[in-house]
């Protein structure tokens, strides 16, 4: 078994990496002094990934938009109870989530952290499925795509999604639809599940009140064996162009609500993380609230304090998003433009690069203080093959080139969906 | 790890809380002004919430302000407004990494503190009130926030069934107001309500970090020893009166999910054997509402209950479909009839109580949840630890549980329907 302390000089701080002979990557970091645990053990299988192929398949397979999802719910049920009450006994708080490229499975706990982690391994790895459990959840399920269904906040931002997006199934809700998954049968969960939930590709990744040994003496008592089975995915070829600029729809909102998104070329490993601080770093420079653009538009009532722009990325998708509330979204769009435009023919604001680097730093140093965060850094970057020090240390590293090219690269003003929920009836005065 | 926990007078009304926690990397100051929830000033209240922390009179604008921020290391400066039981609280949150994290060994922490005070002391003003061409933003966010409440069905439901809940009561005025009072609000009457606020409101400062606050201290108590005081008293809560009958009201909206609140109270609940009770019911995902009403019936999406120990309310919110209301409050009542007669065993008593351990032993890790927990015991009029809540906690018996229970009765079912149109979509 390999085990490698990894430390960062800038923060003092340091976590454990073993290499684990299952095929597990483990990741501890011990926080002295706090009371909590957070623990999360997850698969590099979101969404997205609907196409595969493993070493025993001849071709490549397509599987029903929302399995990722719907095999998280089934995971939480044990061939006899449900997985809450075996938590129950510790006293942790579980859950479990899917996102675009992740299923994670997770507690937090400040009491019996190794009764819970035993827990937790057994669970994920002891699948329990019939064609009758399997269509008994198509009803929660339906419920829970209904209720995000109303929510304008999530439409929006899938809405330019699917605007952007030609063929990448990063455009699908996370928990498809429910035609989708209404082709689900315990036939087709196995087979994810058998593909995906090979712990050759799983992270364990714990943050808290721990000690590495217990950790591992637990690790060698629950882990199985696993083959190396030599999974691939796979996406449809994706234009650099939107597929298209403009989508709206109507819900019971007070204002409208927007999303404006450049699409850009997606990376991997390093590069996509350099990318991604990069492009925030142009995104502050451009229309933080320190900015003069943002003070403009919010001073001509143009933009409110919902304002908001962040970098989305993953496995083969990347795009900036502006978000927020506005009377006019299509001004809004128009003044970015606009504004990416003036900046690349007159240059960034060097001045303010300073500055928004010692925020940035700031905000990373806050939090070291979060188990949570913690836990989800080492698995989220351990799943790309970075260290948990990466983004600390490159953002510290970052220059006022490298900034000023990623304006170049990413801001193509062509490229740009904009997603608007307008109101039913306009707002009503009551 | 020991958590030390101080407070002490510094004015009349006014309070310095300082909580010491080594192993926090972030220092946080808070500013809890506390006054009565009324119709007539919660709209000037929130006003004031939305506007101060965007400058002051040595930061007279948004972009210096956050410039300034950005400087301190991306300090987080930020003003809410809160309710809690009868009262509404404007807050003013700041918080900022550990000085030795600096990159030039740089004072962040007093200086944010010089900042915050600013802020709160002296805001930026013109002749007439608060600083205008800023406050008529600020007046149209309140609006634009007010009127934003529908986006979000869930706490929509939840703020209309308060409505119905608390009528009468300080508890049912929505905590930024209502649309029509905030309409009428200007910059002259927000700021004059404001230095109401400073001479009259229950005023309580905390400090939560690693190290002594003692300079940070000595700035706050001398900046607050110069306000002009007339303290109006300390804030309190009733406990909601029961209605004579249930009540039972319905709005309809273009959903595809329908909401259900009900509310229960208690004329006389012991808050401890309540707390546990409302875990076994409803709280945990191995409630009675969690196994029975979502899993097992698979009537809700979601179905969880919360008790308000202010007010003795315990509310129960879910997720349903149309066809499934009558069905899904049915067993809720139920359930809570089962809880009432005691069927419930020991296993799902300790099972609930270790889930309420565990997050009351995980009080001590944030700045937010410390400081959430001290006000609370300033309310209470208690000083008690998340510990010595464990402890009483650990004595709450099941005979205790079921004479909460059976002191709870119905009081309100608010629905939220989907109209027709929206069905056949």
């Amino acid at each position: 078994m390999n085990k490698e302390v990894i430390k960062n000089a800038r923060t003092g701080e340091e976590y454990t990496l073993i290499k684990h002979p299952t095929g597990l990557d483990i990741y501890v970091w011990k926080m002295d002094n706090f009371s909590t645990t957070h623990a999360l053990f997850g698969t590099k299988y979101g969404s997205i990934n609907t196409k595969f192929k493993t070493k025993n398949d001849p071709d490549f397979i397509t599987v029903p938009n929302g399995i990722a999802h719907y095999l998280e719910h089934k995971l939480f049920e044990n061939e006899d109870c449900d997985v809450f009450s075996l938590y129950a006994k510790t006293g942790a708080s579980a859950n479990a989530y899917t996102s675009f490229d992740r299923t994670c499975y997770l507690f937090t706990t400040t009491n019996n952290v190794y009764e819970s982690l035993e827990i937790l391994l057994n669970f994920v790895q002891s699948p329990y499925f019939t064609e009758e459990t399997v269509r008994k959840e198509q009803g929660i399920i339906g419920q829970e795509i209904r209720m995000y269904d109303d929510n304008a906040g999530w439409r929006v931002f899938f809405n330019m999604l699917q605007g952007m997006y030609h063929n990448h199934p990063v455009k699908i809700d996370i928990a498809g639809t429910v035609e989708s998954i209404a082709q689900i049968n315990a036939d087709l969960l196995y087979k994810c599940y058998y593909t995906f939930y090979n712990l050759n590709n799983m992270v364990l990744s714990i943050a808290g009140n721990v000690d590495v040994d217990k950790v591992l003496e637990v690790c060698d008592k629950c882990l199985k064996q696993n083959e190396n089975i030599e999974l691939e995915t796979a996406f449809e070829d994706e234009p650099d162009s939107v597929c298209e600029k403009e989508v709206v729809q109507k819900l019971e909102i007070a204002m409208p609500m927007f999303n404006i998104g450049f699409k850009a070329k997606p990376e991997s490993g390093l590069a996509a993380l350099k990318a991604e601080i990069e492009t925030n770093f142009v995104l502050s420079l451009i229309a933080n609230e320190s900015s003069e653009f943002y003070k403009k538009l919010y001073d001509e009532g143009i933009i409110n304090s919902t304002f908001y722009s962040e970098v989305f990325c993953g496995d083969g998708y990347f795009c900036s998003i502006f978000g927020g509330e506005a009377r006019d979204p299509r001004l809004v769009r128009d003044k970015i433009v606009e504004e990416v435009e003036r900046c690349k023919r007159e240059g960034l604001d060097e001045k303010r690069f300073g500055t928004i680097k010692k925020a940035y730093y700031g905000s990373l140093i806050k939090g070291l203080d979060n188990a949570e965060n913690l836990a989800t850094i080492m698995l989220n970057n351990g799943m790309e093959g970075l260290s948990a020090f990466d983004r600390i240390e490159t953002v510290a590293n970052c220059t006022f080139e490298d900034v000023t090219k990623r304006l170049m690269t990413q801001f193509n003003t062509e490229n740009v969906t904009l997603s608007i929920i307008d109101p039913v009836n306009g707002r009503e005065d009551k | 790890m020991k958590i030390s926990y101080k407070r002490e007078k510094i004015a009349d009304g006014i309070h310095f809380n300082s909580i010491r926690n080594q192993s926090l990397k972030t220092n946080s100051i808070v500013v809890n002004l506390i006054s009565p929830l009324s119709e007539d000033t919660a709209s000037l209240n929130a006003a004031a919430s939305y506007i101060l922390t965007d400058s002051s009179k040595e930061y007279p604008s948004l972009v210096a302000i956050n410039q300034k921020l950005d400087e301190l290391y991306g300090a987080g400066l930020k003003g809410a407004v809160l309710r809690a039981g009868d009262n509404q609280f404007v807050s003013i949150i700041s918080s900022c990494i550990n000085d030795r994290f600096a990159f030039d060994n740089e004072k962040v922490t007093e200086e944010l503190a010089r900042v915050t005070l600013g802020c709160i002391l002296e805001p930026n003003l013109d002749e007439n009130g608060f600083y205008a061409p800023d406050f008529a933003l600020k007046k149209q966010e309140l609006l634009d926030d007010i009127d934003a409440v529908i986006n979000e069905k869930r706490s929509y439901a939840f703020q209309r069934a308060g409505k119905i809940i608390y009528r009468g009561e300080p508890a049912a005025v929505s905590v930024k107001g209502e649309r029509e009072s905030a309409e009428k609000i200007t910059a002259s009457t927000s700021y004059e309500q404001y230095k109401k606020l400073l001479k009259t409101a229950q005023i309580e400062v905390f400090f939560v970090g690693a190290d002594e606050p003692n300079d940070i201290k000595r700035s706050i108590c001398e900046s607050f020893a110069k306000l002009d005081r007339d303290y109006s008293g300390k804030v309190e809560t009733k406990r909601s009166a029961l209605k004579a009958s249930p009540e039972e009201f319905t709005d309809e909206l273009e959903v595809a999910q329908c909401k259900m609140v009900l509310a229960f109270k208690s004329e006389n609940a012991d808050r401890c054997a309540a707390t546990l009770m409302n875990a076994v019911f409803g709280a945990t995902p191995f409630s009675k509402l969690f196994l029975n009403v979502r899993e097992k019936m698979s009537l809700c999406y979601y179905c969880s209950s919360n008790y308000n120990d202010m007010k003795s309310v315990m509310t129960v919110d879910s997720g349903v479909e149309k066809a499934n209301i009558e069905k899904a409050k049915d067993e809720i009542i139920h359930q809570f009839e089962l809880m009432q007669k005691g069927d419930f065993d020991e296993k799902e008593i300790n099972e609930a109580r270790l889930s309420l351990i565990n997050s009351l032993r995980s009080v001590n890790d944030s700045a937010a949840s410390l400081v959430s927990w001290y006000t609370s015991q300033i309310f209470l009029g208690t000083e008690l630890s998340p510990e010595d809540e464990i402890e009483l906690l650990e004595k709450v018996t099941k005979e205790d549980i079921v004479n909460a229970a059976k002191s709870f009765k119905l009081d309100t079912v608010y629905v939220l329907k989907g109209k027709e149109s929206a069905e056949n979509e």
